[in-house]
């Protein structure tokens, strides 16, 4: 369960200071599939970053698992990160100067744990690229970049998976693949995802449609219980 | 941990080479620092091992005067005292011998009258391999050097004449015992058995002889409290004593302060590989920001970042020192022959303890350097990956005023990072101490350091700013090339840093290098006295005058033979200062030293009173007055507070003489050929005195002439002994070669470090370049406009900072100059302009060349990577 409390965050901007997300409270319960949608300059990436604690709000709470992460600090946050939280970057973000397998290992490593080695190659396997483990990231289209992205985010198993357009810089038959495999996640192991897109398709899959408009939730849509 | 350890090992495998300008940086310094106290620390053991070969015996009691028999006596009286296994007499002085036939050639030589069962330690190694025995000796004969068989055109076998008398030959001396480490000598060795050189005229009145008696002593302690009696109980009759280990102490200690000065200087080329890494950290921290940033994104603690790429400096700074050591190890086989030949015949190779000091600075001097921006890392923010993170834009842009700019700075002060810095500051002085000997040295340093350092940095900023209005021109490379000066995580600050201290470097020890050249040199004055005689008797004085004003080039100053006498202070009546007995005198220091005192009614050219008045042209005063007059030098009357009219009370040669001083005189040192006295009487006192003549004479300027001269002189007053100033003056020359030469390489490897920072700069912004110049081909730029983008950008920081370097450069010798050599200072503005150019094109090629990649890469491929 993800409680979003009176969050909003504003930034110093020449003399005032420029608001750009407006007070809002947001429920997500486990395993469901949350999508953001909005134009762009919305605050649809501010709102994600406050959940996985990339940034702190202005004001409110965020409590992920029962804890407020505002209070929280850098190092506790990290923490939670490695083992709660996936994270899906929209330019993917992989470290350059590791190998595919390398960076999905990472984030097991810092968690401390054991079978990085094996578990990394099943999570390669699972995202179709087990043949690609020892290429560098600027040898990976960019949707192999982004699968090997999508791995590491569920490398420690997290109960939740956040993913900024997570198919922004793919073509669309890429990108249905990406969907598919972050929905299969979800499916198979229960994980709640949250996403950040465009796609109205992607959005209609959702049990929950976030629509943000100026920094503030301008419409809530819930999936039909069965369709 | 294992996090850690495997993180740094990836970003290691993946960034080393992008790093390997780093590695270098450290390997040259550590190399410098492991090579320079390697060989110092193997000159040392090779000599204090050999401290008794280098006396011959455990004690050595001297004097300079022939031993007296109460002396004798009483020393027999010490000696019963002490356990002595054996001993015997042995004579050294310098004096002139020719081949009995053959060439007329003299040649001044260090002559040693030796007996029976010398040495004590050490061996004497023959040419040819016969084994070295007293008989040689015996019945005249002697064994002397090659390069005097050499210089006398003679063979083993054949004659010489020394003080008159012919010696056979019978061998040649390849090797002394305790080596050669006497460094300068003024002649050539020469092997005589003493009852033959006591039956030479050598000894006459007067003559520069070291008697010796030289005591083999079992027992170390009865040999130090021998020489500590003898010390106490003698010196008043001018009798010294050493052991082996005064001697090895003072060559320890010698050797041990050019060992921490070479260090210095060693450690000043890690301080410049040093920021190197510093400028290398830097950047490498700009460019993996990214990486920070994610690596907290995936649940990395910043104290787990910061950890991993802590071990990879660590690592990349142990295999530097580990390359430097090897670098070292290579140095030390190519030192020419001919320095190491100075400091004598030692087994040179690596020492553990230069390794692991070696090792030691370039782990601590790269993390020093590398820790603060590597802070960097703490503040980096995983929000950044929302915001589709771009290189460029990291590090802030050189714009805005100073103030504004200064204020964003403090704003943005890391108290940690601050802290940080002011420590590692600490740490650096510490290390400089360590390495120097001394924390003075290792302030300065530092402090030198970051005083230049601040220049350059200070410049870098005027440099951007006066070049600001340039950004509006038409010109595209020029309005680039500026654009480049003051991007954001520019290269300027770090190439002027690196070059300006190497140029710096290079150019001080250049320019100190040629005032000490030219000081020599100044000696050689063409118009001075370049001949001198020693020990003139009263009655040689007439015909020696004679001999030399015959032979002399007309035209050419009359020769002077100036007498000389042996005194000493004995006690003084004065206004500030009443010293009552020879011992009061003896607290002042060298107040009771031996002096060489002389009469004359004239100043010399090089001398000017100061205060009172010289007796020019009044007559010689009775030689009976109860007190004489004597003029005093400026020293004597500024160390020891001795004034005009003050009564002084001197010992010459046992007579006992007052005299009043009626002037101070200031002696010109640094011209000082036709002589300089500390003391000079009135005529009438001293005239009738036992006394010896020096004299000083301009030579004739043909070297045979030359030769001639020494050779006659030689001939007809055995006992005088000329040296040719010109000779001596080449000695020092080649001494002096050698020090250019060790200085030149000591710079050179300044300069190598100052060119690796340099592409290391260049090259560390190369990624970024890439990245500018593939967008710039893309819309269309030349390489040609590219190349001049390039050039113009290089040549304006090769000008500041070789300027700025040559200013440096001209400040520090003055300083130095004046101030630690009390030498003159001759400004060198070919040198130093010359320099400056150098380093604009040094810097302009090295920084093309460097970025030819950015020139050549494909577009494509450069923005793919990125
Ligand atoms: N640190 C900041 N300083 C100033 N403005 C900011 C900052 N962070 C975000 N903004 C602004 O806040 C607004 C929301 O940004 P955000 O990145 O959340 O938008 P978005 O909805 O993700 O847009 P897009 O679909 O283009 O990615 C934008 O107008 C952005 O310019
Ligand atoms: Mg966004």
């Amino acid at each position: 369960m993800i409680e979003l409390r009176g969050v909003s965050k504003t930034v110093p901007s020449g003399d005032g200071t420029l608001t750009i997300l407006h007070p809002l409270d947001l429920s997500i319960p486990d395993r469901h599939v949350v999508a953001i949608t909005g134009p762009s300059g919305s605050g649809k990436s501010t709102l994600l970053g406050l959940i996985a604690g990339l940034d702190a709000p202005t004001s409110g709470q965020i409590l992920v698992g029962g804890t407020d992460i505002t209070t929280l600090g850098e190092d506790a946050l990290a923490r939670l990160r490695g083992t709660h939280i996936g994270f899906v970057f929209q330019f993917f973000h992989l470290l350059p100067s590791l190998t595919a397998l390398e960076n999905v290992r990472v984030p097991m490593e810092i968690a401390g744990a054991r079978d990085a080695e094996r578990r990394g190659r099943a999570l390669l396997d699972e995202v179709g690229l087990s043949e690609r483990g020892h290429h560098y990231p600027s040898q990976l289209s960019g949707g192999e970049q982004q699968r090997v992205a999508i791995a590491r985010a569920l490398a420690n198993d997290p109960p939740l998976l956040l993913a900024d357009e997570p198919t922004g810089n793919l073509d669309s038959t890429t990108g249905r693949q990406v969907i598919d495999l972050l929905l299969q996640v979800n499916r198979s192991r229960g994980t709640t995802l949250v996403l950040v897109t465009h796609d109205a398709d992607l959005a209609a899959l959702a049990d929950l449609t976030i629509g943000l408009r100026d920094g503030a939730i301008a419409s809530r849509t819930a999936r039909p219980p069965a369709s | 941990m294992t996090f850690v350890l495997l993180m740094a090992a990836r970003e290691f495998r993946a960034s080393w080479r992008r790093l390997l300008f780093f590695f270098v940086c450290v390997a040259i310094g550590v190399g410098a620092i492991v090579a320079l106290r390697s060989i110092i620390q193997s000159v040392r053991s090779g000599l204090t091992g050999e401290a008794r070969a280098m006396i011959a015996s455990d004690v050595v009691i001297q004097s300079n005067r022939a031993w007296t028999p109460e002396v004798r006596r009483d020393l027999d009286a010490q000696l019963a005292k002490t356990p002595v296994a054996a001993r015997q007499d042995s004579i050294e002085m310098a004096t002139m011998v020719r081949a009995e036939r053959g060439a007329a050639v003299a040649r001044m030589v260090e002559l040693r009258g030796v007996e029976s069962g010398f040495p004590f330690y050490g061996r004497f190694t023959l040419q040819g391999g016969a084994p070295y025995s007293h008989d040689l000796l015996v019945g005249r004969g002697t064994l002397v050097r090659p390069e005097l068989l050499a210089q006398l055109g003679i063979r083993v076998g054949d004659r010489i004449m020394i003080g008159g008398q012919p010696f056979t030959v019978r061998g040649v001396i390849e090797q002394e015992p305790g080596g050669s480490a006497g460094g300068f000598s003024l002649g050539s060795r020469v092997l005589v058995d003493l009852a033959d050189l006591r039956g030479t005229g050598l000894l006459t009145f007067g003559s520069r002889a070291t008697h010796q008696i030289l005591l083999k002593i079992a027992e170390e302690n009865a040999a130090l409290r021998l020489v500590r009696e003898v010390r106490a109980n003698f010196r008043e009759r001018f009798v010294t004593a050493r052991s082996f280990r005064s001697t090895e102490n003072q060559i320890g200690e010698s050797l041990e302060r050019a060992e921490n000065f070479l260090s210095l200087v060693g450690f000043i080329i890690v301080v410049l590989g040093g920021i190197g890494v510093w400028s290398v950290t830097r950047v490498f921290v700009q460019q993996k920001i990214p990486s920070v940033a994610i690596l907290k994104c995936l649940g990395a603690s910043t104290r787990q970042v910061l950890a991993a790429y802590v071990a990879q400096v660590a690592l990349l700074a142990l295999a530097g020192s580990a390359l430097g050591v090897g670098l070292a190890a290579v140095g030390i086989r190519s030192i020419p022959a001919s320095l190491t030949a100075a400091l004598g015949r030692v087994a040179y190779g690596l020492t553990l303890s230069a390794v692991l000091q070696g090792l030691a600075v370039g782990l601590l001097v790269s993390l020093l350097f590398a820790l603060v921006p590597l802070l960097e890392v703490r503040r980096v923010k995983p929000l950044l990956l929302l915001r589709g993170f771009n290189l460029a834009a990291a590090g802030q842009p050189w714009t805005g005023s100073l103030v504004s700019r200064l204020r964003a700075r403090l704003a943005a002060l890391d108290l940690l990072q601050a802290a940080t810095g002011v420590l590692v500051a600490i740490a650096l002085v510490v290390v400089a101490s360590w390495q120097a000997g001394s924390w003075r040295a290792g302030a300065a340093v530092t402090i030198g350091f970051a005083g230049i350092a601040a220049v350059l940095y200070g410049a870098a900023f005027v440099l951007v700013r006066a070049v600001s209005p340039l950004a509006s021109m038409r010109w595209f490379p020029l309005r680039h090339a500026v654009v480049s000066l003051r991007r954001p995580g520019n290269q300027t600050r770090v190439i002027l840093l690196a070059v300006g201290l190497g140029s710096f470097f290079v150019l001080g020890v250049r320019s100190l290098q040629n005032d000490l050249i030219a000081e020599f040199a100044l000696a050689l004055d063409p118009k001075g006295a370049d001949m001198f005689l020693i020990d003139v008797q009263r009655d040689q004085a007439g015909g020696v005058r004679a001999l030399l004003v015959d032979r002399q080039d007309p035209g050419a100053p009359p020769p002077r033979l100036v007498p000389i006498l042996r005194a000493r202070v004995t006690g003084v009546k004065g206004r500030e200062v009443t010293l009552d007995s020879f011992s009061d005198v003896r607290g002042r220091g060298s107040l009771g030293r031996e002096y060489g005192i002389t009469y004359r009614n004239a100043l010399e050219e090089n001398e000017r009173v100061t205060e009172g008045r010289f007796w020019t042209g009044e007559p010689p005063l009775d030689p009976d007055a109860p007190l004489h007059e004597v003029s005093i030098e400026q020293s004597i009357h500024e160390r020891f507070g001795i004034e005009v009219g003050d009564t002084m009370r001197f010992d010459v040669l046992g007579r006992i003489m007052q005299a009043r001083v009626t002037s101070v005189r200031r002696v010109e040192w640094a011209d000082a050929r036709s002589g300089g006295f500390m003391f000079v009487f009135r005529p009438g006192a001293l005239d009738k005195a036992p006394q010896t003549f020096v004299g000083f004479l301009k030579g004739p300027a043909d070297l045979t002439a030359r030769l001639r001269l020494q050779y006659d002189l030689v001939t007809k007053y055995p006992n005088v002994t000329a040296v040719d100033g010109r000779e001596i003056i080449g000695r020092i020359q080649k001494v002096l070669d050698n020090a250019v030469l060790a200085i030149s390489i000591v710079g050179g490897i300044a300069l190598l470090s100052g060119t690796l920072i340099l592409i290391g700069a260049v090259a560390m912004t190369r990624y970024q370049r890439v990245y500018e110049a593939a967008i710039l081909r893309t819309l269309g730029a030349s390489t040609r406009t590219l190349g001049t983008m390039l050039a113009i950008e290089y040549c304006a920081l090769g000008l500041l900072a070789g300027a700025i370097g040559a200013a440096g450069a001209a400040a520090l010798t003055w300083g130095v100059t004046r101030h630690v050599l009390d030498i003159a200072w001759r400004p060198a503005p070919v040198l130093l302009v010359s320099g400056a150019l150098l380093t604009t094109a040094l810097v302009a090629v090295v920084g093309v060349a460097a970025s030819t990649e950015v020139l050549r890469k494909k577009p494509l491929g450069a923005l793919r990577a990125e």
